[in-house]
This record gives structure tokens, sequence and C-alpha cells, in this order.
């Protein structure tokens, strides 16, 4: 990733990244290891010095010498397949991956042994079976490696697996922990989705923690649900499951960033003291039960952020999809305009035209906690009336979108997905709701 | 012998890789506090250090102690650390500067991996920002290696079974690092070299003063010894005793390996014996509640060792120290050794007998006592044994002791340790930045010594280049060139230092002497009276107000006061000392006692 002039001129030379190379530059003399440029391409070379550190010096004016080509080490392609209690699924992300600094490329952790010689504790929980399924950044993901995704877990599931975990970058981890969970039904062993907050290469990353827990967990555990696993507070104590249809992601960068939304985790996990304590009711582990792969999706979906002075032409510019998500305001809201106020725009009318032409609208909230109610204002009462699904639905904004693409796999027909929409497949619905809004937070177990 | 000097000095800006100030907490509960655990990752050439491994193997729990005046979430590991702090950077290059380093093109900021819990990351974060330069000395060039710019570590509060607490309030305050060539001659010129530097560097006014701002580590090594860096030499007078007791040290240690090897390859039988039952009635205080305790004796025999252990390698200090300083490290409070006086400790004759005769002790040989768990005991007589088996001097990271003595604290850290920062992107140092240091750089250090030593006395000189007022005193010197500098000085280290003994502190120095110079230039009052007018504004009067209370008495009002008093200058002063000026009042009495001699002589002519 050097500028195309120190690049040619290596060729040239036959300089390559690794070998130990000399500098001359304004009389002084700088020798160390040629280092790839990992960020920024421009005519400054950089090498690794004695000390171990890295400077750059600029090309230009500077006499470069190679010195001693480096020896080659050839990396080990080895894929393992053995079997094992637990599979791993590797679907890239931050948990699963691994920085090969000679070049500067991060590459997906893909065996056991890698899995293993990066967490030596693993051994001692579980034997593992470890697989790469995608190398991808979880935004990415699309409802195509959703399907392929469950695919993978059904296969390693009627292969005998005790559980799955799944690693996977935490960006889109809800949207993915939410599809397995529709697709994935009447498990028999658990599922288990986790990721890393903080990069693997800082010794002080979340990821040991959270995969350490995951495989013991999806092999101990009594839980047969689609989960995912992550710390439950900032400290390297515990982690919870959080049922994958309920979670979200509520932080870019703290280790406590998921949290269950209008419902407690499932469990609380700590491997190192076999420690495993129920908090919500959840399915058991049965071996006897027969899973149902259900993977039919629908990604002609889109979802739309309600914001203040929204332009009529953006929902109108819906109306090929064949379902929309609103994240609208508070209970349920969009600008509706009812007291004809001169600066302010309705949008309903667009919004009732989409639902004429038989696209599915349904109802989120942006507050993320709560539970819709389009009862209270007239706003709510005329998108009711409208046709807009989801009037006591109590789901984030994420499985109201996923568990719409899920549905319109099945069903166009509206009123067909309207019923659908609106009953419990996978725990994204509840009649009551719970009393505490936030488990993890200032919360001992 | 080899001596280097590495020195870090706190900069006086905030935070490295976040906004949070650069302050610290002096007590009080911290408002969050935060439990981790780390674990060494390979580093970018596929090593993992020994450094790093030794901390592995002794695997802690951290706890962090955190507070909202000093703190985000950056420090806490929670959140990818900002931009690098340029004026950091500038500070730094500054320096450099001064020392005739060359700048990198561009700086690379790398992860120094530090697994003891004292960066909540796992890595300090540090990147060089200029090479090869040096410094002017009594004994010649010193050359300066690396100028880096690093972020400080947490502090320690304690260390209890394998808990380590930290604060984490100057976790992130940047630091300059400034390591010399191995070239300083001796330990006076270690001094020497230390002096200097902290003298450039607190020249910019730029860096912080105060207790724990600064750090000098030493590297030390002779022929045939080992690299040893001696780190948290608070008092420069202290570097040349430790310079002295390190090459003694060394030396001894390779006496010690020249009288094992006469018995051929060293070696030691990893045989960690339970000796307990020979101290089931024993009145040596240490073991009986040991015992009392659950605890065990743990026993290792050191073949040929007799008379070594007690060999002295300073004050103080025998070999069997260091065994002790290494057993330290896996949990006991420290170990008995047969070169002891075993009966101080209440062991009995008949119990030495017995251990003897069951570890098979011969006359040349000896053996280590440590009482603690089993576990515990077995770990610490592994690092006793591992060091006891070294045919060679280890390279060490040693603490300096208060008496100049040193102890060991961890092996010497190799190069394995160094990564790259990604979360942070490289800095191209262009010319448009060097410009701008250059511009703001002022003098060096040279010519501001130069120029203090032509305005002021060669005592006052040497002060005002070790006061934390130098970069005041300049800008005051400038500012009001025609105030005497040597006022300026004086009021700066003497005056205000004795008012504020006496109680006296001014709030906002520099502001207060801009006013009180700039009324002084102008004539408007006195020197005798800043001490005066200085304390009404200690006791919170503003300036004016209290110069007008010692407005200078001068021209036609000091006529008056002259006729008053007689023509008396002694009457004058003693009335008047703090309004009139001494010059102004000779002359005028030499042009009244003229005139009237004039006069006298007209009348008689």
């Amino acid at each position: 990733m050097y500028s195309d002039e120190i690049e040619k001129f290596f060729k040239k030379e036959n300089i390559e990244i690794g070998d130990r190379i000399s500098i001359e530059k304004d009389g002084r003399v700088y020798e160390g290891t040629l280092m790839p440029r990992v960020q920024g391409k421009n005519n400054i070379v950089v090498i690794k010095l004695d000390n171990g550190y890295n400077i750059g010096l600029a090309f230009e004016k500077a006499s470069v010498k190679l010195l001693k080509k480096a020896e080659k080490q050839a990396r080990e392609e080895k894929i393992e397949e053995a079997k094992g209690d637990v599979a791993i699924l590797g679907c890239g992300g931050t948990i699963s991956s691994r920085i090969e600094y000679k070049t500067g490329a991060v590459y997906p952790v893909i065996s056991p042994g890698e899995l293993v010689a990066t967490f030596p504790a693993l051994s001692s929980i579980s034997s593992i079976k470890v697989r790469k399924i995608f190398s991808l950044l979880s935004e990415d993901m699309t409802q195509e490696h959703w399907k392929i995704l469950a695919d993978e877990v059904a296969g390693e599931i009627k292969d005998g697996a005790r559980g799955v975990v799944v690693m996977h970058g935490t960006d889109t981890m809800a949207y993915t922990a939410a599809a397995l969970s529709f697709m994935l039904q009447n498990l028999p062993v658990p599922v288990l989705l986790v990721g890393a907050q903080r990069s693997s290469d800082r010794p002080s990353s979340d990821n040991e923690l959270n995969l350490l827990n995951s495989v013991w967990a999806a092999k101990n555990a009594n839980i047969a649900e689609v989960a995912v696993c992550m710390h439950a507070t900032i400290d390297d104590s515990y982690c919870y499951l959080h049922r994958g249809t309920r979670v979200r992601k509520f932080h870019n960068s703290r280790r406590d960033a998921f949290k269950s939304v209008n419902a407690l985790p499932l469990a609380a996990v700590d491997y190192r003291k076999n420690f495993f304590e129920k908090i919500s009711n959840f399915a058991e582990r049965d071996k006897e039960r027969k899973l149902v792969l259900d993977k039919k999706i629908n990604s002609n979906v889109a979802m739309v952020y309600i914001h203040p002075g929204i332009k009529p032409k953006l929902i109108d510019s819906l109306a090929d999809y064949d379902g929309v998500v609103l994240v609208g305001t508070g209970l349920g809201h969009v600008p509706t305009n009812p007291f004809n106020d001169k600066n302010a725009h309705s949008i309903f009318n667009n919004i009732k035209s989409l639902i004429d032409r038989g696209v599915a609208v349904v109802m989120a909230s942006q507050t993320v906690y709560g539970r819709i109610n389009m009862n209270v204002y007239s706003t709510g009462r005329l998108l009711k009336e409208a046709g807009v699904i989801g009037d006591g639905a109590d789901w984030t904004p994420e499985t109201a979108f996923v568990k719409l693409c899920w549905v319109l796999g099945h069903e166009k027909k509206l009123e067909k997905v309207r019923e659908l929409m609106m009953k419990n497949f996978a725990g994204e619905l509840s009649e009551r709701s719970v009393l505490k809004r936030d488990f993890a937070d200032g919360e001992e177990l | 012998m080899m001596l280097g000097l590495e020195i870090h000095q706190r900069l006086l800006t905030h935070k490295l890789f976040c906004s949070c100030p650069s302050e610290l907490v002096e007590d009080g509960q911290p408002d969050l506090v935060v439990h981790r655990q780390l674990r060494p990752v390979i580093s970018e050439m596929g090593e993992m250090d020994e450094a790093s491994r030794h901390e592995f193997e002794n695997r802690k729990q951290f706890e962090y102690l955190a507070y909202e005046k000093c703190n985000c979430l950056v420090e806490l590991d929670e959140e990818p650390p900002h931009d690098l702090n340029r004026e950091a950077l500038k500070i730094v290059s500054q320096i450099a500067l001064q020392l005739n380093a060359k700048p990198v093109d561009e700086v690379h900021i790398m992860r120094k991996l530090v697994i003891d819990g004292s960066n909540t990351s796992g890595f300090q974060r540090t990147a060089i920002i200029a090479l090869d330069g040096y410094l002017e000395t009594s004994k010649g060039k010193v050359g300066i290696q690396t100028i880096a710019l690093e972020e400080e570590s947490a502090g320690i509060v304690k260390s209890e079974n394998g808990k380590v607490v930290y604060s984490l309030d100057r976790l992130g305050i940047p630091l300059i690092e400034i390591a010399t060539a191995p070239e300083i001659k001796d330990g006076e010129h270690l001094l020497e070299v230390a002096e200097k530097i902290g003298l450039i560097m607190r020249a910019t006014g730029r860096v912080a003063r105060g207790l724990g701002t600064i750090r000098q580590d030493v590297n030390v090594s002779i022929e045939g010894g080992a690299r040893v860096e001696i780190k948290g030499a608070q008092d420069l007078k202290m570097l040349p005793t430790l310079v002295e007791l390190e090459v003694k040290r060394q030396q001894k240690l390779i006496f010690i390996l020249e009288q094992l090897k006469k018995h051929g390859k060293i070696f030691i039988k990893k045989e960690f014996v339970d000796v307990s039952h020979i101290f089931k009635n024993t009145e040596a205080k240490l073991i009986k509640s040991g015992l009392a305790a659950g605890q065990s004796v743990f026993a290792l025999k050191l073949p040929h060792h007799a008379g070594l252990l007690g060999q002295e390698l300073g004050p103080n200090r025998r070999y069997g120290t260091e065994l002790s300083d290494y057993a330290k490290t896996a949990g006991v409070k420290g170990l008995i050794h047969s070169d002891e006086h075993l009966e101080k400790y209440g062991i009995k004759p008949a119990e030495i007998q017995e251990l003897r005769t069951t570890l098979n002790v011969q006359i040349d040989d000896a053996f280590v006592l440590v009482v603690a768990d089993a576990t515990t005991a077995k770990k610490a007589l592994q690092k006793v044994y591992e060091r006891a088996s070294m045919d060679y001097v280890p390279k060490e990271t040693r603490k300096a002791n208060e008496d100049g003595t040193t102890s060991f604290m961890r092996p010497l850290p190799g190069r394995a340790r160094l990564y790259p920062e990604t979360d942070v992107p490289p800095i191209v140092i262009t010319k448009e930045f060097l410009r701008e240091v250059e511009r703001e750089k002022g003098k060096s250090f040279e010519e501001k010594k130069e120029d203090l030593f032509s305005m002021l006395n060669k005592e006052m000189a040497e002060q005002m280049l070790r006061s934390k007022n130098l970069l005041l005193f300049e800008k005051l010197v400038a500012k009001f060139q025609k105030v005497e500098p040597t006022l300026i000085a004086s009021t700066l280290e003497n005056t205000l230092v004795s008012l504020r003994r006496e109680g006296h502190e001014i709030k906002d120095v520099e502001r207060t002497m801009n006013e009180l110079f700039s009324a002084y230039q102008e004539g408007r009052f006195v020197k005798a009276a800043i001490p005066e007018i200085l304390k009404l504004v200690a006791s919170g009067e503003d300036f004016s107000s209290a110069l007008k209370k010692f407005e200078r008495i001068s021209g036609e009002k000091l006529k008056k006061v002259v006729e008053e008093c007689g023509h008396d200058q002694k009457v004058v002063m003693s009335r008047y000392r703090l309004y009139v000026d001494p010059k102004e009042l000779g002359e005028l009495l030499a042009k009244t006692s003229d005139q009237s001699n004039a006069g006298k002589t007209g009348k008689a002519g």
C-alpha cells in the first residue's frame, strides 16, 4: 500500500515487506525492517527500528538499500474439521480477527488450533469444531447471509453439536440474532452469538471472557434458545445471555453495550465459577426435540427513521418495497398535521397510499424502550385506521424489521401479514411489560 | 561500564489521547470502580516476550479507581483513543530541537505491551518523535538516541492476594521520554547529564514540575554482567550511589558465579520438600503462626551455596536477598536461608539438624525455606530455583530503594513488546509544523543561560535558570526594558517567597507582576514599597487601590517634604522610606545645597 513510486522502486530493488533495509537521509543512516503501510498512501517509508519502534521516513532524497531478505514463513492454512461438542462458526468481526503485522492484513481465525492458541483455556472447557462461514464486517451482512448461517447452524445441530457458538461482528449482531430466532424454531440445544467490543489485539479485549462464557454455556447450560452472550457490565466479571429477539447494541465501544429491551436477560454466566443463573423463563435443552428450519425471507423491506420536517416524497419513494418499518416517535407517531399548521407537512396520506398499494407498513419506536400504543393520540388512531401494523407491540425497531422480512417471506396478503406480525414466534412480543427497565445498570448479581 | 539514562517527564498539557485534564486526585472516593483481567497477545513479529510471559504466569485481578474530574471512557479502555494531543507533540518536538535531534517524517504510535495492569488496555501508547541528538557536557558529547512521546501509566494503590488496585487519575498524562546512548562516563557524569536535560526541559516552561513529575531510569552494565534497568530514582543526588552500588552488585554476582562454577555446571535439583513436620513443636514465631494458619514450610536445597547466600552484594543486601526478591514475585513475604542466623528466628539447633538430614545438606550446601500455603510456597521456590540456576548475571528491571540499593522487579522486557496502535493514524510531520515549533521554541537553552548571566549576578542567574519563574522572568524583562532585571529577578525569587512564608500568597502572580512593573516603569512607586503593595494585593485588594496607598512622592511634593524635614536626608528616609526614591532625594538635596551654597556665595559676593 505504498505510493506507486515507492512500490516501483521496491520491485526494482527486490525489496519486500519484512526485509531489512537501510535508509540514508541528510547524512544519517536508519536501519530496520520494512513494515507495511496500514493507513494512508503517501511517500513515506515505514521501518521498524531494532528497539521495536516504527517510524516513517520520507522517501524523497533518501537512499534506500536492501540489507537482508526476510526469511520466508509460510502461513498455515490448515482447515481442521474435527468433531467437537461445541461447533464454533465464524462470520468475521472483531472477535474472530487476527492482525498479521508483517503484511498488515486482517485474517479470520479459522482453525481450532489457532483459536486454542489464542485462548488456551478453551481446551479445558470443551472439545470444539471451528468453521469459517464468512469473513465479513457485520455491517455487510444481508438477509442472504442469515439464510446461509441458519442452514449451517442447523447442519451442526443435526451433526450432534451440544451447542453452537456464532462469532459475529457486534454492529448488526442483534439483527442476525433475531433472524436466527425466527429461522431456527423448536431448538434442541443453544445457539449463542458472541462478539467483542474491544479489538482482539489488545490484552484487555473482552473477547476472551465473552467467547469462553459462550462456549461454556453452549456445552453446559440447560438452555435451548438463540441468545447473545456479551459482557454484563464494564467489569470482566460475567456475561449475560440475551434473547435473540430482545437484544440491542446500545453503545459503540463499551463492553456492556448489549442489553435486553423490554425484557430481562435470560441468564448470567461465568465459566470460571461454573456459574449459570436463570433470570427469565426460557426453553431448556431437549435432545429429542426436532429442530424446524424455516429460512424463507423477503429482503425487499425498508426501514425509515421518522424525523422533524420529514418530506412526503421520502415515503412516496418506498412504493416498490413489500414492507416498510417506520421508526416513529414516542408511542408510534409520524407527522399528520391535524391542526393544519402552515409550516407542517403531513405524511399521513403518503403512508396511506403505500398501504393501499399493498405495502405492509409496521410501526416501531425511536424510544426503543416501551410499547407502541396508537390509541392515545389522534395521530396514532389515524395510522391504525389506515392499516399501520404494530399497535401494542413492544419490539425493538431491529426485531420489527427482521420479523417483517421473515413474515413477508411467507405471506404477502396484508391481513395475513398483520396476523403473523402480531403473533409471538420467538419471544419478540410480550403481553406484560417488565418492571425493571435496565437490568445491568448498577444491579449486582 | 556502559551507562545510559532514560528520563520521563510529564508535559504541561491535557492527556495524550483524550481531553481529560492532567490532574491528580489527592484523596477522595472514586466515582467508579472497575474490575478487569489482562491476557497477553502475540506481538506483530510473532513472539511473546519474557516480561509478558512472566506476568501471564502470575495472572492477576485488577481493580481500577476512576474519577469524573480526570477520567473518561478512554482511560477505562471503553472507548477508542482520540487523536494525539498536538500540543504535546509540539512540546516534545521543541525539546527535541534543543537536544539537536532529528524529527522523524511520520510519527507512528506504537503499543508497548505492559500487562502488569498499569494500563487498562494492556499496553502503553508510545511514539518516537525524534532520533539521534546529542547533549554537550563537561566530559564531551553524550548521544541522545531517541526522544519519544508516551502516555503515563496508572498509579498503583495497593497489591494484595493476587489483586492489584490502580488509580486512573494519572493514566494518559503525556510524557516525554529521552533516552541517552550508553556513553555516560560515571556516576557524577550521570548526575550532570540528568540535571542538564532536566534544566533544558524545564526552561521551555511547558513541562510539569513537582514531586513525581520526572523519573529517571538508569541503564547499567559491566563486562561479564548484564544490562540492568533501574527504575524509580526520585532524587537526582542518589544517581552516583545507585551506579556505584549496581556495579558492585554485578561484580559480586560474577564472583559468586565463579565460585559456583568451580564445582562444574550449576545444577540444582528441582525438589521442593515439605518440611512442615520438622517444625511441629517449633518456637520459631514466624513458622509457628504460619503452621497454625494452615500453611506449610517448603525447602529447596542449593548445592555448593554455603557461604554464598550470605555474600554481601550491597549494604544490607545479600545473595539470599536477591533470591528472596524472586520468591516475592510469587506472593510470599520473603524467605529464610541457611547463611542467616537461624537461631534469631527461634529455630532450634535440633530442628536445623533434622532439616539438614532430611534435605541431605552437606557442609558445602545451603538451603532456603518459605512459609506459605503449599501452592504459593512451591511457586516461590520455583522462582528461587529458576534464579539460582542461572549461570549468568540476568538482565533485569530493578527498583531503586531509598538507600541506593535496588530490588528485582521483573525480567528486562525485549523488543517484542511493541506493535502498532491501529486506532490512531500515523501523523506526518510537515515543514509547516516544524516551522511553527521553531517559531514557538524561542531561544535555545544555551542562549537563555547566556542572557541570564549577562543580566544577573552569577548566583541569581544560576537560581533563575532552575526556577519555575524563568519564563515569567523572561517575559517581564522583555516587556519592561527600563526596569533593572535584577529587581524583577529578586522580586520573583526572594520577595514573593518571603511574603509567602509570612502567609501572603498572591493568586495570579503573572498578572500582578505585570501591573507592578508597569507602574514601576512609569515611576509611580519606589522599590521599597514593593513588598507592601504585594501584601495588600495578597490580602485581596486590587492593584490600583494598593498602589494609591504607596504613590511615590516626587517633584514639588518631594521638595515640600524635604523642607518639612529640614533638608535632612536621614529624617526624610526614616519618615518616607516607602514613598521616596533615594536617588531623586539625593539629587534634590545636592541641588538645594548647591543652590543655598550658591546663594550664600551670592549673598556674600
